[in-house]
């Protein structure tokens, strides 16, 4: 699979594959969209770069690191990595529902603000289910991603 | 008066809560954690003793929603019960640091010690059926874990799996009869008192002929009577008691003598107002004479002074389920009486056990005697409870045995049993001669000569010694003035067990009634036989040798045997380690279950298929019908999965038709992300296989019924659906804007309607990662490293699963990896 045509295409749809999950992640209030579908998203950005240079190619070519060869897969740095990234997603995913509770609002009450005058947007609103969302969001990505790379190093 | 709620929520609580701190207060004290248990009991006896006198039900709120709550009820009887539990348990854990030195894992030893005692005074003082359960079942947990001990010991592994098969099994039957009992008290007192046993016990004749009424009496009785017999070891499920004593010889003292099996009679007592009739008579007098006489008779073909105990507490609790059986007012004294001299004597018998067992290093009963010269101490305890547990007048035994055979002769008075009221009085007669015999060999081991093989014998440390020294004085006590345990406790635990409560009196006869011609020929046989005692001994021994099946252990042995014989073999069948097969077995197991479902609930009914679909819909899904032909008929794997990602793209946009745009959006990104991974993978997958034509037959069966059985799902559910959009589907979209901020509903429901459910689904997703992760890492260890790095492996049967086990999940876990990306 690590053909020169898969790498060069893969060079040019990765950009635009995490631009377009972030997109959807960030207008899925409004639009369809939303963590869920923008993590998974997200997860076949980083498949696509496993499938075009390999495993390792995060920690040696991206991060500039060595890697052992018998060293057992869960414990590098990049699993490492995603598995605290799924942690602190669902950390995020309850504080932002216990929040509430400060305000005496039942667990996971959300609300929004619409701020106005804001400079280019003019208009924009800010909804707290967005930090629930992003908690979704980092679970898909990192629970995805530690099953990905510790099952594919198989 | 009504006890005070924080009072009796302390002493349930104070024990767990010590409980889960052991390991810090272990890490402190070290061996001396034990001192620490005996503050905490005699704390909980403390906070009980302040109770005394009063009751009535207090309670905490636990799950209003369905009635439940942590009821406490309390009166003598409770008291009674949870204050042996507490009083028995200080002088249990005195007795344990000296007993159990040297030992490794007593923190385990000591935190499940306080769990027990802590559930044993919940069931004691619980009043709402859902926290008996729950503490009954604690019980049986935490003496699972004392009895299994020693986890290297095969003998005690099998003890403590045997202990926990039965008891728990009872409890499951005690269960539904706790069901079937708030299912009527629900109907009759009110939806409140579903689960309120207090109140249940409050109109006692109204709960039994509402019970009756609707033909429940007798399976209620009967369920009880399984999961109360099942506790308190009742013939025939007495087994688990002898095998039990693989236990530490404190855990044996406390649990298999003094509480633990003592909770069926307890339960027994407990609701004996409200079940009591003829059917209890007949079902609970025989079941506990008899129990009473065949344990009895075990015991004297007992080798072992802990297995004769053991026996002798069987029996002995046969005697008290005898009691309560009994229906007159002395059934109640027999019950409550026997129970508080039973705990006195016996806990102080299995403490004497242990001190002979440590200080002369041997148990057999045939290597041991004339120990008094080396024990006096222990000799002069020995001769007051052995002669209590014979039932020998002054002790205090005697009194509650001469109860039970008032309550034998009594009974045929009170009710029309015929032969039987001839019966009960001669087998309680015959049960208790064989208990005067093996009482007798007991003290035995104390006098007569020395055996010359039996090696030099430690003094006991005065640890050791304490205990069963204040219940020998208890039992000296009780022997010499009855009359003042009966006013102090017996009598207020008699008002909550009797229908018709009297003043009870109780003391040496001094004339002629039919009980004392009893007794009198109860010892005189018993010390007449002594003599032939071997030869007894002998004859006994060899009829389970001659005849297997009469013993009740091989018959559980058979079955669990052929048991795990035949589960191993159907596992090994369906978990042979091929994804393929444990793919088929799934699915023909979702697509039996989901049809006969269908079936049984009469939901497939001939159906007219509309066929008005829009022209742009049909061709989408005739393409995606032959992207489904293509998978099937394509050379390569590569060509395979991309076809098959042409169905799965037809979906997506058949969606995108049905107006669903997330659900498309969905369905691409994860259409996307398996056909990348399969991309990823299938290199590894060998270019041809070679198929039997037999396992293409089977697939094409298997295929055949998963899709029909989707059709059919689809068909039922949809058919289902109501017509136009419901009132919550309105609301949704109503709300959506106003209270979400958010034009695009389904993602306003997830993340703000129904937060909750999408919480729950990250957790699955978390955990998913998680245990691949464990698997695959821990895979990658050392074998015996993952045995001792947890405890509870030990407990694996054998080596021959446990080396299955890495093979068989290394598939799974790149199967589920597999799965859960889908």
């Amino acid at each position: 699979m690590t053909t020169v045509i898969m790498r060069t295409t893969a060079r040019v749809i990765v950009p635009i594959v995490l631009v377009v999950a972030i997109s959807l992640f960030f207008e899925g209030h409004n639009l369809p969209g939303g963590g869920f579908i923008g993590g998974v998203l997200t997860v076949t950005a980083f498949a696509i770069v496993y499938m075009a240079f390999g495993l390792d190619f995060l920690e040696r070519g991206v991060l500039g690191r060595d890697v052992d060869p018998g060293k057992e897969r869960s414990r590098d740095r990049v699993v490492l990595a995603y598995r605290r990234l799924f942690a602190y997603g669902f950390a995020i995913a309850v504080a932002s529902g216990l929040a509430p509770l400060l305000f005496g609002e039942p667990f996971l009450t959300q609300t929004f603000v619409i701020l106005e005058g804001i400079p280019i947007y003019d208009h924009l609103e800010v909804a707290s289910a967005l930090a629930f969302d992003f908690g979704v969001y980092c679970v898909v990505v990192g629970g995805l991603l530690t099953i990905l790379s510790v099952v594919g190093a198989e | 008066m009504s006890p005070d709620l924080a009072m009796v929520i302390a002493a349930v609580a104070l024990p767990f809560v010590v409980a889960a701190l052991t390991p810090v207060v272990f890490r402190v004290l070290g061996e001396g954690t034990g001192f620490v248990g005996t503050v905490v009991a005699l704390t909980s006896f403390g906070l009980l003793a302040t109770q005394y006198g009063e009751e009535g039900a207090v309670g905490i709120e636990w799950v209003p929603a369905l009635d439940i709550a942590l009821r406490f009820y309390v009166d003598g009887w409770a008291l009674l019960f949870a204050m042996l539990a507490c009083g028995i348990g200080a002088l249990i854990f005195t007795y344990s640091p000296a007993y159990m030195h040297g030992e490794s894992g007593l923190v385990r030893y000591y935190a499940a010690l306080l769990a027990f005692m802590g559930s044993i005074v919940g069931v004691a003082l619980a009043a709402d059926l859902v926290a008996i359960f729950l503490f009954w079942e604690l019980t049986s947990l935490a003496s699972f874990v004392l009895i299994g001990y020693y986890t290297a010991d095969d003998s005690s592994q099998y003890a403590a799996r045997m202990a926990m098969f039965i008891t728990v099994g009872g409890g499951l039957f005690l269960l539904v009869g706790l069901l079937l009992l708030s299912l009527v008290a629900s109907d009759i007192l009110g939806p409140g008192a579903a689960f309120n046993l207090a109140a249940m016990l409050e109109s006692p004749e109204t709960m039994q002929s509402a019970l009756r009424e609707r033909g429940l009496f007798l399976p209620v009785l009967g369920l009880l009577a399984i999961g109360a017999g099942t506790k308190s070891a009742q013939v025939p499920l007495h087994f688990w008691l002898p095998n039990a004593m693989a236990a530490p010889t404190p855990v044996s003292a406390f649990l298999h003598s003094a509480t633990m099996v003592k909770v069926g009679v307890y339960f027994i007592g407990r609701v004996r107002p409200m079940l009591v009739s003829a059917e209890w008579l007949f079902l609970f007098a025989t079941l506990g004479l008899t129990t009473m006489t065949v344990c009895a008779i075990m015991a004297v073909a007992s080798t072992d002074i802990k297995e004769l105990l053991a026996y002798s507490t069987a029996s002995h609790l046969g005697l008290m389920i005898a009691g309560f059986g009994f229906t007159s007012v002395y059934g109640a004294e027999t019950g409550v009486f026997h129970l508080l001299n039973h705990a006195l004597f016996k806990a102080a018998l299995f403490l004497v056990a242990g001190i002979v067992a440590h200080e002369a290093g041997t148990r057999e009963i045939d290597e041991l005697g004339g120990l008094r010269h080396d024990l006096p101490v222990t000799a002069a305890i020995t001769t007051v409870v052995a002669l209590s547990m014979a039932g020998i007048p002054p002790f205090n035994g005697f009194y509650s045995k001469e109860l039970l055979f008032e309550a034998a002769v009594e009974a045929s008075h009170h009710h029309d049993i015929g032969l039987l009221g001839w019966l009960y009085p001669a087998v309680a007669v015959f049960g208790s001669i064989f208990t005067v015999l093996y009482s007798l060999r007991f003290l035995s081991l104390f006098f007569g000569d020395r055996p010359d093989a039996l090696g030099h014998v430690h003094r006991p440390p005065v640890t050791l010694l304490i205990p069963p020294t204040v219940l020998a004085l208890l039992a000296a006590v009780v022997s010499v003035d009855p009359q003042l345990a009966v006013d102090a406790i017996v009598q207020s635990g008699l008002e909550a067990t009797a229908v018709d409560p009297h003043e009870m009196h109780t003391g040496i006869p001094t004339s002629y009634s039919p009980a004392l011609g009893m007794s009198a020929v109860t010892i005189g046989v018993g010390l007449v036989a002594y003599p032939a005692y071997g030869r007894l001994h002998d004859g006994i021994r060899s009829v389970p040798r001659a005849v297997p099946p009469i013993g009740a252990n091989w018959w559980y042995d058979t079955v669990v045997d052929g048991l795990s014989d035949e589960g191993r073999a159907f596992a090994e069948t369906v978990h042979n380690g091929m994804l393929r097969t444990y793919a088929t077995w799934t699915l023909a197991a979702t697509c039996a279950l989901a049809l006969t479902g269908f079936v049984a609930a009469g939901a497939i009914a001939p159906t007219e298929l509309g066929l008005e679909v829009s022209m742009a819909i049909a061709l989408v899904l005739l393409v995606a019908v032959i992207g489904g032909v293509a998978v099937v008929t394509s050379e390569s794997h590569i060509a395979g999965v991309l076809t098959l990602s042409i169905l799965g793209f037809m979906v997506a946009i058949f969606y995108i038709l049905a107006s669903a745009p997330d659900l498309a959006l969905t369905q691409l990104v994860v259409e996307t992300l398996v056909l990348v991974i399969f991309l990823l993978v299938i290199e590894e997958i060998p270019e041809h296989y070679e198929i039997e034509v037999g396992k293409i037959a089977r697939d094409a069966v298997l295929s055949v019924a998963v899709g029909a059985t989707a059709f059919v799902t689809v068909l039922v559910t949809t058919g289902a659906r109501p017509d136009g959009s419901s009132e919550i589907a309105r609301a949704y979209a109503e709300q959506a804007v106003p209270q979400g901020g958010g034009t695009n509903i389904v993602n306003v429901t997830l993340v703000d309607f129904r937060g909750f459910d999408t919480l729950g689904e990250l957790a699955v997703v978390a955990l998913a990662a998680i245990s691949i992760l464990t698997l695959i890492v821990m895979r990658g260890r050392d074998e015996g490293d993952a045995l001792t790095d947890t405890p509870a492996d030990d407990e694996l049967p054998g080596g021959e699963l446990t080396d299955n086990g890495p093979a068989g999940t290394r598939r799974d876990g790149g199967g589920s990896a597999g799965g859960d990306d889908e």
